[in-house]
């Protein structure tokens, strides 16, 4: 094994139960981060076209009139 | 012809045939990396096969890395953990939607709240609203009927409650309108303590809403309401 | 010896459980014991030509039965079929857009509701999606629906709330009936679902009727000639005409505008859920592609060492050939 990597195997998949642990924490991250990503990635698709792109119009609007 | 019955006796037989004497194919095996004399530039697997299929297989050891079995170790165990947290991040997704399924859908949320507009009451005065088909008692109670309420000791009482606990702001009073004991609805500005009065069995109620005389074991319940505005009262 | 008669009689078995095909296998098969004529090349293509002819025959007679598609209607009948329509919408990457939904809510409010009712839409959908809280909260108020009971029992009217659906036009059925010539204008939610076609045939319907029927047209009394209805003759009028709204955010109001917009709208009340749906199968498809991906490459690690193992044996006894008994 290169010696850069020995570290990274000894911490994180060397013991099972510790391997299995950072199974299911990548995993809660990665969605959370995966989740963001895809929003944004959905939002520079339909640029303009959502409520949330042209709702400051009628919110707007209201407000100047009260 | 045999007959089937004669079958498990025949296999019986042909086993240790097949088991103890070292079979001609797998002793051809250990011999066929020992034959790769092809002139070929090319390293084929697949050499010398040419002359007895049975017996041959091809030789892999070519592909095996060189620098031992540990030496990708953590790039293996990488994919396989990405593939594992991957679909366990699935797997949850999955979990949460059905879980989803099984709160109250956008319909019900909706019917679920009540405004009230509290400047219409005005003080001294009762109003009963329907709130996801029960009645609730909205009461403008006046400076008195505030300090009656507060001065009743809690000690003596069957379901001891204090009076600000019952309120969010002393002159709103905000109760379902349910009697405790068998579920009619009360009567207000009735009974013996100013407040209310179960007329099924005679439970009477304070002006806090809390059970002083009659069989009904609790006070009236309150249910979960907020202030968004000053004039505005919002119930759920 | 018992083996070798066992084996056979399995071979006969499944020779027989293979049926008539296999027949001229089993002749085959057996053919070292007996004469050489049943697997002469002449007897074998007989066989295979009897089996495709079989196959053949069979299939055409299935679908002779079960295949033509049966046409109840002629295609005059059956209406023109809708032109296909680039609608941005449709595509798998995009949601609907909301400042055409807006436009096309009041196409169908100031439009369609004096026929059209929209049952399935109560008010509280609009906000977040066209409108403000706010916005729908007074288009809600606008409409008095009846109230819960009051303490003597009586029904009163109170001002729309958020949870209310969109008024009908009618009372029921039959007034709508009534006041239509005996034709019911259909409900709009599911409308874009219900019809085949979808968008571009209520699109073409709306934008589709002619100034005049065309010569030899029959149109009947109180209908009005639209190539794109099934039987041509349809009640309900042209209604979309340039400048009939005039749109809140300035977009000119030709009919084809007003028409595609209250497509949109009405594709949306049939399809509410239909941005979430595509951003959820946006990301479960790139989940999956990667997940194939990774499964290919594990199942190849798991496979490697079982794939390329070789057995190898030393008979304990020194190369003794192996005897029987």
């Amino acid at each position: 094994m290169p010696a850069a990597s020995r570290p990274i195997y000894n911490t994180l998949f060397r013991k099972n139960f510790v391997f299995l642990g950072v199974v299911f924490a990548s995993a809660f991250a990665f969605e959370m981060t995966y989740d963001n990503a895809m929003d944004k990635l959905w939002d520079r698709f339909n640029k303009g076209r959502q409520w949330k792109d042209i709702r400051a119009k009628y919110v707007k609007t209201e407000e100047d009139e009260e | 012809m045999a007959s089937l019955s004669q079958i498990p006796r025949t296999m019986l037989c042909a086993l240790p045939r097949r088991v103890s004497p070292a079979a001609l194919p797998i002793r051809a095996l250990s011999t066929s990396s020992k034959r790769s004399d092809a002139t070929s530039s090319f390293d084929s697997p697949f050499r010398g096969m040419g002359n007895d299929k049975a017996s041959n297989i091809p030789d892999f050891s070519n592909y095996r890395s060189k620098q031992g079995t540990k030496s990708n170790l953590v790039f293996q165990y990488f994919m396989v953990g990405t593939m594992g947290a991957l679909t366990a991040a699935g797997a949850k997704a999955t979990v949460n939607d059905f879980l989803v399924n099984m709160s109250a859908s956008a319909d019900v949320l909706a019917m679920a709240k009540v405004e009230v507009d509290l400047s219409t009451i005005p003080e001294g005065k009762n109003v009963i609203i329907k709130w996801r088909g029960k009645p609730v008692f909205v009461r403008h109670r006046t400076a008195d009927e505030i300090k009656q309420a507060e001065n009743v000791k809690v000690e003596t009482l069957r379901d001891p409650e204090k009076d600000e606990d019952r309120v969010k702001k002393p002159e709103w009073l905000v109760m379902v309108g349910v009697c405790t004991h068998l579920g009619c609805v009360p009567i207000g500005e009735a009974g013996d303590y100013g407040g209310w009065f179960c007329p099924c069995h005679g439970s009477h109620y304070d002006i806090s809403g809390r059970i002083r005389r009659g069989p009904a074991p609790l006070n009236l319940e309150i249910p979960t309401y907020e202030f968004p505005e000053d004039e505005m009262l919002v119930i759920g | 010896m018992l083996a070798r008669s066992c084996l056979r009689s399995t071979r006969a078995v499944g020779a027989a459980r293979n049926g008539v095909v296999n027949a001229t296998k089993r002749a085959a098969s057996s053919s070292s014991s007996s004469t050489a004529n049943a697997s002469s090349p002449f007897g074998l293509n007989l066989a295979g030509s009897a089996a495709t002819a079989v196959a053949v025959g069979s299939m055409t007679w299935y679908y002779h039965l079960y295949g033509p598609e049966l046409h109840a209607m002629t295609p005059a009948e059956e209406g023109l079929h809708p032109t296909k329509y680039p609608w941005e919408h449709i595509k798998w990457n995009k949601t609907y857009d909301h400042q055409a939904l807006r436009r096309g809510f009041q196409v169908y409010q100031e439009v369609c509701a004096s026929c059209h009712s929209l049952s399935r839409i109560p008010y509280r959908t609009l906000v977040g999606v066209t409108h403000t809280v706010d916005e729908a909260k007074v288009m809600a108020e606008e409409n008095e629906y009846d109230s819960d009971p009051n303490d003597e029992g009586e029904i009163e009217k109170r001002p729309g709330k958020l949870s209310d659906y969109l008024p009908a036009p009618y009372k029921n059925d039959e007034a709508a009936r009534a006041a239509n010539n005996g034709a019911l204008p259909p409900d709009l939610s599911l409308i874009v679902k219900a019809r085949h076609g979808g968008c571009d045939y209520i699109f073409s319907l709306l934008t589709g009727y002619p100034e005049e029927p065309p010569a030899g047209a029959a149109v009947p009394d109180g209908l009005n000639f639209n190539p794109y209805f099934p039987g041509t003759g349809i009640a309900m009028a042209r209604v979309l005409y340039n400048e009939l709204v005039e749109y809140e955010d300035g977009t000119p109001a030709s009919t084809s505008q007003m028409a595609k917009d209250v497509v949109e709208f009405l594709n949306w009340s049939a399809e509410p859920e239909m941005d979430q749906r595509k951003k959820m199968g946006m990301k479960v498809l790139v989940i999956s592609t990667a997940l194939f991906a990774l499964s290919v490459w594990v199942k190849r690690y798991k496979w490697s060492p079982i794939k390329t193992r070789k057995l190898t044996y030393t008979s304990p006894t020194g190369g003794r050939r192996p005897g029987r008994h």
